[in-house]
């Protein structure tokens, strides 16, 4: 367990240094607060941008502060599915590629506590950069619309961040199982990409898919409650989250870390 | 009693042969260089001993090895080229591997300055090691590879990369470590596994073409010369050196006359007798000790 903690530390540490535990909150709030922003100026924006052309009546109806929260995490799983793997795709597959996996992993290191370190410093960053990312956002369709009720804040931040788990976990799978970054974040992309557009015209056939998670939580903002599924969907997700993890112990343990 | 134990050892590369099948034993609290020539099989072997790189076929067998074959917490490695996270300072380094090697927090840190100041880089010990220069490096790899104090200390090419000076100073570094472990160093630099090893494994297109103690190889090797350096040379000395009954041949340099001989211990005797009754003036009398480099062409030229 100390072993764990000390390499845990260390990939806490690295994102310090490296600036990840700054830019990627932030990133998160402009992505989230800019949602209730332009929907509330939006009238004000296309007027001074030279309006619309004289006796054209066109009638933007406000919308519900549940729809803005809701395109808030449409902006995440898109521009924030993005950053998750570009910012995680090199952390197995480039220290394999320096070298320096092989300096570490000589020493008397536990496979399993090298990658579950990894992904765990990768979680903690991705779930305070979609909390405080969200919180604001929450914020300001507060101060801007209405105020959504913080317990249908929280479930659909959970279940978002499930998702998100989801991908970040995709990613490290292939950091691990990949020998370049480059192609491990390509195909993390692809495949969070295909599940969501697959599970998106397949709904009502891939109610339990992960990927349905985030139209979920979007469900609960905008209708105000939760679809049936979510439950099974979770389940599977962790199920994934569980079977991906050991995946990639496995994977990396049998490659040889000098080539 | 011997620590590690090799036999058969193989590696394929891409069908292509690169470690033919390597068979030795290492004692524990030796020295024992693995020399050979660039694309030997050097670093290849001691990857595998390190268990980076799994072997085609072959045994290695550790003593102390864990149940399941685990053998990282017996060795420190040194690759060739060694890396670390730059971002890092050599201090933290240090802790962090040396925590991870199963040291506490605090027998860590204190082991970090003792080892900082035994490679002589305390002075940079809180720069970045992305400010590195390449020996100091090297310094702070050599220290990482002993920090929890493995029975088994595997250094690739650890002084081929330094200039004289911290060559030197690492060469006596190890000649200290040697105390405390057992040691296993790559070179392709004869003189440096003469001076710090007991022990020399040649190895050769992937395989070990001979092997041994320093004294061992010199006997067998050794070559019934006398070198005579005289102070002022004639021609009759040539002339009577090289009829005597018990001279094979004779080479000619200048004030030097080295004579190979059938009996070299019957020709010190004849040549000293001889030296003393004509008087002539002698200034060296040397019996031939073959230097490693002699051995090492040899055994790679044949």
């Amino acid at each position: 367990m100390s072993q764990w903690m000390t390499l845990f530390q260390k990939e806490i540490l690295e994102m310090w240094r490296n600036f990840k535990w700054i830019w990627v909150p932030i990133t998160f709030i402009l992505l989230g607060v800019s949602e209730p922003l332009t929907s509330y100026y939006l009238p004000q924006i296309i007027k001074s941008f030279g309006g619309l052309p004289e006796g054209s009546i066109i009638d933007i109806p406000p919308p519900t502060a549940g729809a803005v929260l809701a395109s808030g995490l449409s902006q995440y799983s898109t521009l924030g599915v993005l950053i998750i793997v570009l910012g995680t795709m090199g952390v197995i597959a480039g220290e394999r590629k320096s070298g320096v996996a092989a300096m570490i992993l000589v020493k008397p290191v536990s496979y399993l506590s090298y990658i579950s370190s990894k992904w765990a410093g990768s979680l903690l960053l991705v779930w305070f950069s979609l909390f405080i990312g969200y919180l604001s956002t929450w914020y300001y369709t507060g101060q801007l619309f209405d105020w959504i009720p913080i317990g249908e804040f929280f479930q659909s931040f959970v279940l978002f961040g499930l998702w998100l788990t989801v991908v970040l976990t995709v990613t490290i799978f292939f950091s691990a199982a990949l020998l370049t970054p480059g192609m491990a974040g390509f195909i993390s992309l692809a495949i969070a990409l295909v599940l969501s557009i697959i599970s998106g015209a397949l709904s009502h056939l891939l109610e339990w898919s992960p990927s349905q998670l985030a139209g979920y939580a979007s469900a609960l903002l905008t209708v105000g409650e939760l679809p049936d599924d979510t439950l099974p969907a979770s389940l599977v997700a962790i199920l994934l989250i569980v079977i991906l993890l050991w995946l990639s112990v496995f994977l990396f343990k049998k490659k040889e870390l000098a080539s | 009693m011997s620590l590690i134990q090799i036999k058969g050892l193989k590696k394929n590369f891409q069908g292509n042969e690169v470690i033919k099948g390597l068979d030795f034993k290492l004692e524990k609290g030796k020295c024992i260089a693995l020399l050979g020539p660039n694309g030997a099989g050097k670093t290849t072997t001691l990857r595998m001993l390190s268990g980076l790189m799994k072997p085609t076929a072959g045994i290695i067998s550790f003593s102390g090895a864990k149940k399941d074959g685990d053998i990282r917490h017996l060795i420190g490695y040194l690759p060739q080229f060694p890396v670390f996270y730059d971002w890092m300072s050599g201090f933290e380094f240090l802790q962090y591997v040396g925590k991870l090697g199963g040291l506490t927090g605090k027998e860590a840190k204190e082991r970090s300055l003792e080892l900082l100041e035994l490679v002589g880089i305390s002075d940079a010990k809180n720069r970045r090691v992305g400010k590195y220069s390449g020996g100091m490096k090297q310094r702070l790899g050599i220290a990482q590879a002993i920090i929890h104090r493995p029975q088994l200390v595997m250094l690739d090419e650890p002084v081929s990369a330094l200039d004289p000076f911290g060559r030197r100073e690492v060469l006596e570094l190890l000649e200290g470590l040697k105390k405390e472990t057992t040691i296993l160093f790559s070179t392709h630099i004869l003189n440096d596994a003469e001076e710090v090893c007991d022990e020399i494994l040649f190895l050769h297109n992937g395989e070990i073409v001979e092997s041994g103690t320093m004294e061992d190889l010199r006997e067998r090797h050794q070559q019934a010369k006398i070198d005579l350096i005289f102070r002022k040379k004639t021609v009759e000395m040539g002339n009577t050196l090289k009829n005597h009954a018990l001279t094979k041949s004779i080479l000619i340099e200048g004030n030097r006359i080295s004579v190979f001989v059938t009996n070299i211990e019957l020709a010190r005797k004849e040549f000293l007798k001889l030296i003393s009754e004509k008087d002539w003036q002698l200034d060296k009398f040397e019996m031939s000790s073959m230097t490693l480099e002699d051995v090492f062409m040899k055994v790679v030229g044949k």
